[in-house]
């Protein structure tokens, strides 16, 4: 397998990317608001006390620092792998002599740069309006890093393969609207987990959703017992491996069934 | 007479190349069940952890929910589309087509503002009419008759304030042609979500008065409960009427400024 193709590839569309910064910018913007609004509300809820435990200054901590995840873990690139198979492009990079998941990977990592060039200072300057509280430790920081990775990992997957259901359905990207739909409930965007509705709270545990997005900030802002990591860890990876096997099984068997028309 | 006429015909052809999409029409009823569910099931989870935020309870913030989704479904039923087919992306003032609209014997901020209709949005006209209902049953005996009065009277102010804000965004295209204004605001609107007297200070003075979105709905949803004064709704009439001519002044100088992007 030709790997330095495939980080040429990556080079170069991050290069390419970072051309059309204002837009993607303003799409960087359009995914913090939601998470701000909520923020705001949970902060108003709060007031000069604190709610379930948290104070406004750690319920500021806590969104900031989800913001920068969840732009991290968001895999851009699954809006685009449908239109790629129903538009054919896809041919091209299957007779390209490198694993056609560096085309993927590659928008990927272009994504994080410019993302990051907007979310970071952004985040900053909001830190320094809102003033969050964080007690942040040494083996919390260490954890957070396999966590939002493995996260990221997962995210990635699991909208892959569900992206990839385009070789047999043309409009299998709603199923992405429905993953983001259910990572703002059970993902830890609407309320931290510890403000859920008891109800709820089972379900966010059991779902993968929580482990693409808030898992790695409660791990880093210490809401979490350390069995809870432990579990955390087990339920994030084993979902990482499904989505794994999912997308090895999905793409096999849709390139298989792929013809491209036109001439 | 001859502009009622224009908008049956416009509507009348955007309903049929529309309706040729069939399989989008369960996509688009799976968005908009999605968008009803987010915002209910938010509700329930706030109202979940506290009884009452700053003022407002759960029928007063469901009735908010259902303006937001109202006037939500308004935007997309024409102003939304009909803006976003010239200033949007691949929009008439990228690619050059706008001269062909411009040579039109028809008032230019008409055509701009009516000519596509997006039939699917009755669907979620008629979600966001539940809502309400839902909402004013439950507020039930409160209702007074002068305050479904002065509502009606500030929804229209909110919407004229919507739909200036959208001209306005739209309009600043013909200084910087590259960059998409109309995101902008579609981002911010979602910020209406939630009384505006929930942010921050700060916040809240630029969702008054340099960007209105948060009277847009916090108005009309004080004026069914009753907790608006009367030289509050004075001067949102007054506010929203002097926006629509200050966006309407903006759109002319645009249109003047207006050269042809092809050759």
């Amino acid at each position: 397998m030709n790997h330095q193709g495939g980080w040429e590839l990556i080079k170069n569309t991050w290069q390419s990317w970072l051309q059309h910064r204002g837009f993607f910018f303003l799409l960087a913007f359009g995914w913090m608001l939601p998470l701000l609004v909520y923020l705001f509300i949970w902060s108003a809820a709060a007031g000069d006390g604190s709610i379930a435990g948290l104070t406004q200054e750690t319920l500021a901590g806590y969104y900031l620092i989800l913001i920068l995840t969840n732009q991290f873990t968001y895999a851009t690139t699954n809006w685009t792998v449908g239109d790629t198979i129903r538009m054919g492009q896809i041919s091209r990079w299957l007779i390209q002599p490198m694993s056609p998941l560096f085309h993927a990977l590659s928008a990927e990592i272009a994504g994080k740069v410019v993302f990051m060039l907007f979310s970071i200072p952004v985040t900053g300057l909001l830190a320094l309006i809102i003033q969050p509280q964080f007690n942040l430790t040494w083996s919390q920081g260490g954890l957070f890093l396999p966590a939002i990775l493995v996260a990221w990992v997962l995210r990635f997957f699991w909208g892959y393969w569900l992206a990839l259901l385009a070789f047999w359905a043309t409009r299998a990207d709603s199923l992405l609207t429905l993953q983001d739909t259910f990572i703002f409930l059970f993902g830890g965007h609407l309320a931290p987990l510890a403000l859920l509705p008891s109800w709820m709270q089972p379900w966010a545990r059991i779902l993968p959703f929580r482990y693409m997005s808030a898992f790695p900030v409660e791990v880093l802002t210490g809401h979490l017992r350390h069995n809870e990591i432990l579990w955390g860890f087990v339920i994030q990876a084993g979902w990482s491996l499904t989505a794994i096997i999912l997308y090895r099984l999905v793409w096999s068997r849709g390139v298989r069934h792929y013809e491209s028309v036109g001439g | 007479m001859f502009y009622i006429k224009l908008i049956l015909a416009f509507f009348k052809t955007s309903t049929q190349s529309e309706l040729a999409y069939r399989s989008n029409f369960f996509i688009r009823l799976l968005n908009s069940f999605l968008n009803l569910l987010t915002g209910v099931l938010s509700l329930v989870v706030i109202f979940n952890q506290v009884e009452t935020l700053q003022g407002w309870d759960m029928p007063s913030a469901l009735a908010l929910l259902g303006i937001y989704l109202l006037l939500g479904a308004l935007r997309e039923l024409f102003i939304g589309p009909s803006l976003e087919s010239v200033t949007g992306m691949d929009g008439e003032i990228w690619t050059g087509t706008f001269d062909f609209t411009l040579l039109r014997p028809v008032d230019k901020q008409f055509l701009l503002s009516f000519r596509h209709w997006r039939i699917f949005a009755l669907f979620d006209l008629l979600l966001a009419l539940v809502v309400l209902g839902a909402a004013m049953g439950l507020l039930g005996s409160d209702l007074s008759f002068g305050a479904v009065l002065s509502f009606i009277l500030m929804l229209l102010a909110g919407l004229v304030l919507l739909y200036a804000a959208l001209l306005a965004f739209s309009a600043l295209v013909f200084w910087n042609s590259g960059f998409l204004f109309t995101w902008i605001i579609n981002d911010l609107f979602q910020l209406a979500r939630y009384p505006v007297s929930l942010y921050p200070n700060w916040l809240r003075l630029i969702l008054t008065w340099i960007i209105p979105v948060g009277l847009m709905t916090t108005i009309p949803a004080q004026a069914l409960i009753g907790t608006l004064s009367p030289w509050m709704t004075a001067l949102t009439l007054l506010f929203s009427l002097s926006s629509l001519f200050a966006a309407s002044i903006l759109l002319q100088h645009g249109l003047r400024k207006y050269t042809s992007a092809s050759s």
